[in-house]
């Protein structure tokens, strides 16, 4: 993709975050400012070192729930509601490539995860600070950060669906590999449940599945324990490489979709 | 130039199934083998009954339906290269557009897809919801906007990059009197400044009044193609005859040539075969005087319904 892909890109995408913002799906946020709020009111009563961690420990699972939300219900619909109304229709006959629609409206709702997230973390050192409890550390961004790759993930796999079937469906789906991926240990230890089941077949599930244990540092971040920048690598390794493998395939299904 | 002498629209065998059944195991035919030419500086009318490959072959020249086999050539370029569509604008049927986004900035965000600048984008923008009659309504949000005004804003995104070539489906469709007007005119500058229009329509009357060629399409085949003046009888069909002063005794003894006589108050509409001459002469020794003399050609319509089904022809919706 040349300059100008990129910059018809950058277009789609601006336009998909500014549809995110007027059909106010941002206003997650404003759920999010009460929690905290209620929290840090609750939170006096409690002793000095559980305040830290539980202000940490719901603002970076509220995070991951507001986000997952947002990057499953809007994922789905950000090529499919373009094809069922047809605005898709007069864009793609200008000089845009589908590739360069598919991934601006992935950038689109990246950007708008990624705005949802800065302020909700804004949120999180904002409480931290009026508890009197410190600034919070680096740590937390770090936290937030591999939240970020597994909403990207998600809407990754939102849109890898919506490609091959309708948004109900593919919300279905979607929702199947996200609870999946966040219980993958179960998968993992199939075989004392199931001893029947063959061993390269609980492999394969384990492996195919997006494992979305590997972004949750939420207890780390908590307890203060330290993320290494290595670990922090081979997640972000891990969240690319699958990311581009969700978005080529389903890129390749929208590539030959007929749009009829 | 080779390039300039290269047609604005070249279609060769064309085809088009779709799946159809609960299991997709059969495949319906909407086009079969299109051949269509279309010169450059000509306003072009695509017409057919619903389901006839209009909106399909549309489709397909946008690259929004993959064809089955065929090919075709865009101002000269074949139809898989991305540089034609910088030449070219094109407006869906009845087309949905961001109800969140006001129409400046819809068109604005078009805009953007030709790299054209920011300044450039906001004159052009202005200009063009001025021409379309949409500046009053420029700054609302497209959710509060009828079916008529989203598609005075479909044309005017399909106008953005200034074509040369025009693709318009149904641009008359949800319009008032005024809208169609408005496209008429708006078809007929572009032409004026040797652009080149292709336009689907069901209002033959439209076609009529402003092509100079025609394809007419019959079940994903063009059944004719040429200029309005070789596919209607140039020569007159008739004459109308408008009459008074003739009783009805008068008017039953008229000559066989007369066809068709309608009594219109204290007058008669008439219907007449044979020379000028001859009809004005009959009826003046009949007693009756001649009041207007109208010669009537084959409409396009008339060819429209001759060349269809007569199944096609309850599917056909004159006007809408």
């Amino acid at each position: 993709m040349d300059s100008r892909g990129l910059s018809r890109m950058a277009a789609v995408a601006a336009n998909t975050f500014r549809e995110t913002v007027r059909e106010r799906v941002l206003y997650n946020l404003v759920f999010f400012a009460i929690l905290m709020t209620l929290s840090g009111l609750l939170l006096g009563e409690l002793s000095i070192r559980q305040d830290e961690k539980i202000i940490k420990d719901i603002g970076l699972a509220a995070m991951d729930i507001f986000g997952t939300l947002i990057a499953i219900f809007i994922g789905v619909g950000l090529v499919n509601k373009e094809i069922d109304r047809r605005s898709l229709y007069p864009l793609l006959a200008k000089p845009l490539g589908r590739t360069e629609f598919f991934l601006g409206k992935f950038a689109g709702l990246g950007l708008t995860l990624l705005v949802n997230l800065a302020v909700m973390t804004a949120g999180v050192y904002t409480a931290l600070l009026l508890a009197r409890r410190g600034w919070g550390g680096l740590l937390i961004l770090k936290g937030v950060y591999a939240i970020y790759l597994s909403l990207l993930l998600v809407v990754a796999l939102a849109l890898f669906f919506s490609t091959l079937t309708s948004s109900a469906m593919a919300a279905v789906g979607t929702v199947a590999m996200v609870v999946a991926g966040r219980f993958s240990d179960v998968v993992h230890n199939m075989r004392e449940v199931l001893p029947a089941a063959p061993g390269w077949f609980v492999s394969a599930v384990y492996y195919l599945l997006p494992n979305f244990r590997t972004f949750d540092f939420k207890d780390r971040v908590a307890y203060g324990d330290p993320l290494p920048a290595g670990v922090l690598g081979l997640v972000t390794l891990y969240g690319v490489l699958y990311i581009g493998a969700l978005l080529a395939g389903g890129l390749l299904a929208f590539r030959r979709r007929d749009l009829s | 130039m080779a390039m300039s002498e290269a047609p604005a629209v070249s279609i060769t065998g064309l085809r088009k199934t779709f799946p159809v059944g609960f299991l997709h195991r059969r495949r319906r035919e909407a086009i079969c083998g299109l051949d269509l030419r279309v010169e450059r500086g000509e306003i072009f009318g695509y017409l057919g009954p619903n389901g006839s490959g209009k909106t399909t072959t549309l489709k397909l020249l946008m690259g929004l339906l993959h064809a089955d086999a065929g090919s075709a050539a865009i101002l000269g370029v074949d139809w898989r290269a991305r540089s034609w569509r910088f030449r070219i604008g094109y407006q869906p049927e009845n087309p949905y557009l961001y109800d969140y986004l006001t129409a400046r900035e819809y068109l604005d965000y078009v805009g953007r897809l030709f790299g054209i600048g920011k300044a450039e984008r906001r004159r052009r923008a202005g200009e063009l919801l001025e021409r379309v009659g949409m500046a009053y309504a420029a700054d609302w949000p497209m959710r509060r906007y009828s079916k008529g005004m989203l598609q005075r804003v479909g044309l005017a995104q399909a106008l953005v990059n200034e074509p040369e070539l025009l693709f318009l489906d149904e641009p008359m469709s949800g319009l008032d009197p005024s809208g169609r007007r408005m496209v008429r005119d708006l078809i007929l500058e572009l032409k004026r400044d040797g652009g080149t229009v292709f336009f689907s329509t069901h209002i033959l009357s439209d076609a009529e009044s402003l092509c100079d060629r025609v394809a007419l399409l019959r079940a994903g085949k063009v059944a004719e193609v040429g200029a309005l003046s070789d596919i209607l009888r140039v020569d007159v069909s008739h004459l109308e005859v408008l009459a008074s002063g003739l009783t009805e005794e008068a008017v039953a003894r008229l000559p066989e040539t007369v066809t068709g006589r309608h009594r219109v108050g204290d007058r008669w509409r008439l219907e007449a075969g044979g020379t000028l001459a001859e009809v004005v002469r009959a009826i003046e020794q009949s007693g009756g005087r001649v009041l207007a003399v109208s010669p009537v050609r084959q409409s396009l319509e008339e060819v429209f319904f001759r060349e269809i089904t007569a199944e096609e022809q309850k599917a056909w919706i004159p006007g809408d």
